[in-house]
């Protein structure tokens, strides 16, 4: 899932400060999960804001809205010309959620009242950890499924580097050496002999930095687009 | 106790929005304890009183054009 | 010959190799690296010009091999894969050949976020035993690592680093195998303060006859002051300093000396090891205390060859 946290309150203040009209929109998904933008933190922020605001003496109505995502359109068609009627939208559910509802909202702006920050499972309550970069090459079969790419603090693919400190990162002590837990997991696993083959330079081009990334399911877009060619 | 945790946490949400956290407050006790429950309320009764109208209430009253005086 | 730098002559020589490291300044003054390279000149075989170590932003390893090239010296390139790409690094490497340099060394970096520019992206492109084999492929292959070809000679002689103190214990051989079989032709390793476990490591390096196919110089860095030696047992990540000698600084009337002491007894001890071809002397912020060391470790003079 994504993990996100909501970003320091005077920070959203100072963003919405200037409007008449507030929506915080929250997503019940991913953002739900990790108590950062669902429906339920939507309405607690909501209310800090109206409490700023009387306090600030600045006449602002703020309301509070969320669906179940912000990925995709059929969530937003129904509730749409309601949060049009704002002047301005917090969003708090991820980047992803900002972009898609600035996207199809028109002249509103859409701003975000969380920081999006990793994909992420929840090992236990409370607590998210970074377990995916989404680097779109994945070499997990090689690692013991253990990714040194969002795992290594400098991505090594011949890890670990001469850091590594009691199986810690030499970035912190909260943070596991992700080599020394490949090695680990691989000698469990007795493939450990496949780590001296000399892993190549990688192809990072599949990646962020390779520039926006686009998948098309052709047989999937395909025949939506010849339904709405049949309608019209 | 989570729901110890959780009064921290709004203490917590209420001072970023300037409010006294002293204003929201958690005490456990039973059914049973019928004193104690009167003194907790004189308490903190008292407690608010001395702090005051709340910075909201003031807001609120501002906004409204309210007079002090008929503020309750 | 590799590349037909001295290091490589002394080395293949059988000559028991004496190494040193130049700190670049932060700042613009080619006369800093200049005096440090006459002070440490007649004392070493090279001299390594570290790269924005610990990520603080200083004059470039490149500018300052080209200085102490200038004033007669053998530099040794070291290049951290945190700030450069693939396309900078193959870049920097022709450029640098064209400019003289043949020792280049090859290391991973510290963490952007211990520096003076936190915020900095880590680029992290090819790690160091990919640039080990990068290397090799320009030097050997001739070729880039798209498979273009390069033209002119590429003559250089590769370095890596080991710390044989890094856990886990037992892999750290195994990670020199690979650097080896990647192409290094000379090793650099972490300082040495706990001469035990680096004579057990040496037995396993031995052992992998690793020793025969890559030239291992061991790292060796005078303290100075208990807190010198207590900073780095706590703070600098790769550096054991056993407690031992935190002990001994404390007790010592005279520290720097007992220092000095210390460096000497490590080193007459790297000499006796079996597969060790010399030692790599990094005086942090000391430099003037190298002739010293190697005068009375009786390592002068320095072949000429």
């Amino acid at each position: 899932m994504i993990v996100g946290k909501q970003k320091p309150f005077e920070e959203i203040w100072d963003m919405i400060k200037n409007f008449k009209k507030v929506l915080v929109f929250g997503c019940n998904t991913c953002v739900a999960i990790c108590h950062a933008g669902g429906g339920k933190e939507a309405e607690i922020l909501a209310s800090m804001l109206r409490m700023k605001a009387y306090q600030e003496g600045v006449e602002m109505e703020v309301k509070h809205a969320a669906i179940e995502r912000h990925c995709e359109p059929e969530f937003f068609d129904p509730v749409m010309e309601d949060v049009k009627t704002n002047d301005v939208v917090l969003s708090t559910a991820c980047g992803v959620g900002v972009n898609f509802l600035a996207e199809r909202i028109g002249d509103i702006p859409v701003f975000p009242g969380i920081n999006t920050q990793f994909f992420g499972a929840v090992p236990k309550a409370g607590v998210f950890v970074e377990l995916c970069a989404g680097c779109g090459n994945c070499v997990l079969h090689l690692t013991g499924g253990i990714c040194p790419v969002a795992r290594c603090a400098k991505s090594l693919m011949n890890g670990p580097c001469g850091g590594t400190n009691n199986g810690k990162c030499e970035i912190s002590q909260d943070v596991d050496c992700a080599w020394y837990l490949i090695l680990e997991r691989m000698t469990k696993l007795g493939t450990l002999e496949k780590l001296s083959e000399i892993k190549p330079p990688r192809d990072w081009s599949t990646g962020i930095y390779g520039g926006p990334r686009r998948i098309v399911l052709e047989h999937i877009a395909d025949v939506e687009a010849q339904e709405e060619k049949k309608e019209s | 106790m989570y729901a110890a945790k959780r009064v921290t946490y709004a203490k917590k949400l209420l001072s970023t929005v300037g409010i006294d956290p002293a204003r929201l407050e958690m005490y456990n006790l039973s059914a049973a304890m019928g004193p104690k429950w009167a003194e907790i309320c004189t308490e903190f009764t008292e407690r608010i009183r001395k702090l005051g109208h709340s910075p909201i209430w003031l807001a609120v009253c501002k906004q409204s054009g309210m007079k002090r005086s008929e503020e309750k | 010959m590799k590349s037909g730098s001295n290091l490589e002559k002394v080395l293949e020589g059988g000559y028991f190799t004496v190494t040193a490291e130049v700190g670049p300044p932060k700042g613009t003054s080619a006369s800093v690296i200049q005096k440090k390279g006459e002070l440490l000149k007649s004392c070493c075989d090279a001299m390594n010009v570290t790269d924005n170590q610990t990520a603080i932003v200083r004059m470039s390893s490149l500018s300052g091999c080209v200085i102490l090239k200038q004033i007669g010296l053998d530099p040794v390139m070291q290049m951290v894969v945190r700030d450069r790409n693939r396309i900078a690094i193959q870049s920097d490497i022709l450029g640098a050949i064209a400019l003289g340099i043949r020792n280049v060394l090859c290391l991973s970096g510290d963490s952007q976020r211990f520096g003076n520019h936190p915020t900095a992206k880590g680029v992290y492109d090819i790690d160091s035993i990919q640039l080990v084999q990068t290397l090799k492929t320009m030097r050997d292959g001739k070729k880039f690592l798209c498979g273009e070809a390069i033209s002119g000679e590429v003559p250089l002689f590769i370095g890596a680093v080991e710390n044989p103190y890094a856990d886990p214990f037992e892999y750290r051989v195994k990670r020199l195998a690979k650097k080896v079989k990647a192409g290094a032709d000379f090793i650099q390793s972490q300082a040495v303060f706990d001469v035990v476990k680096f004579i057990k490591w040496m037995e396993m390096v031995r052992d992998q006859g690793l020793d025969k196919q890559v030239h291992i110089l061991a790292g060796v860095i005078p303290i100075k002051s208990v807190g010198m030696a207590r900073y780095m047992r706590d703070n600098v990540s790769g550096v054991s300093v056993p407690d031992e000698i935190v002990t001994r600084l404390e007790d010592a009337k005279n520290a720097k000396e007992e220092g000095v002491k210390i460096t000497l007894e490590i080193i007459e001890q790297l000499k006796e090891i079996d597969g060790i071809h010399g030692i790599h002397i990094m005086a942090v912020a000391w430099e003037d205390i190298v002739p010293v060391i190697a005068e009375r470790a009786g390592l002068l003079p320095r072949p000429i060859l």
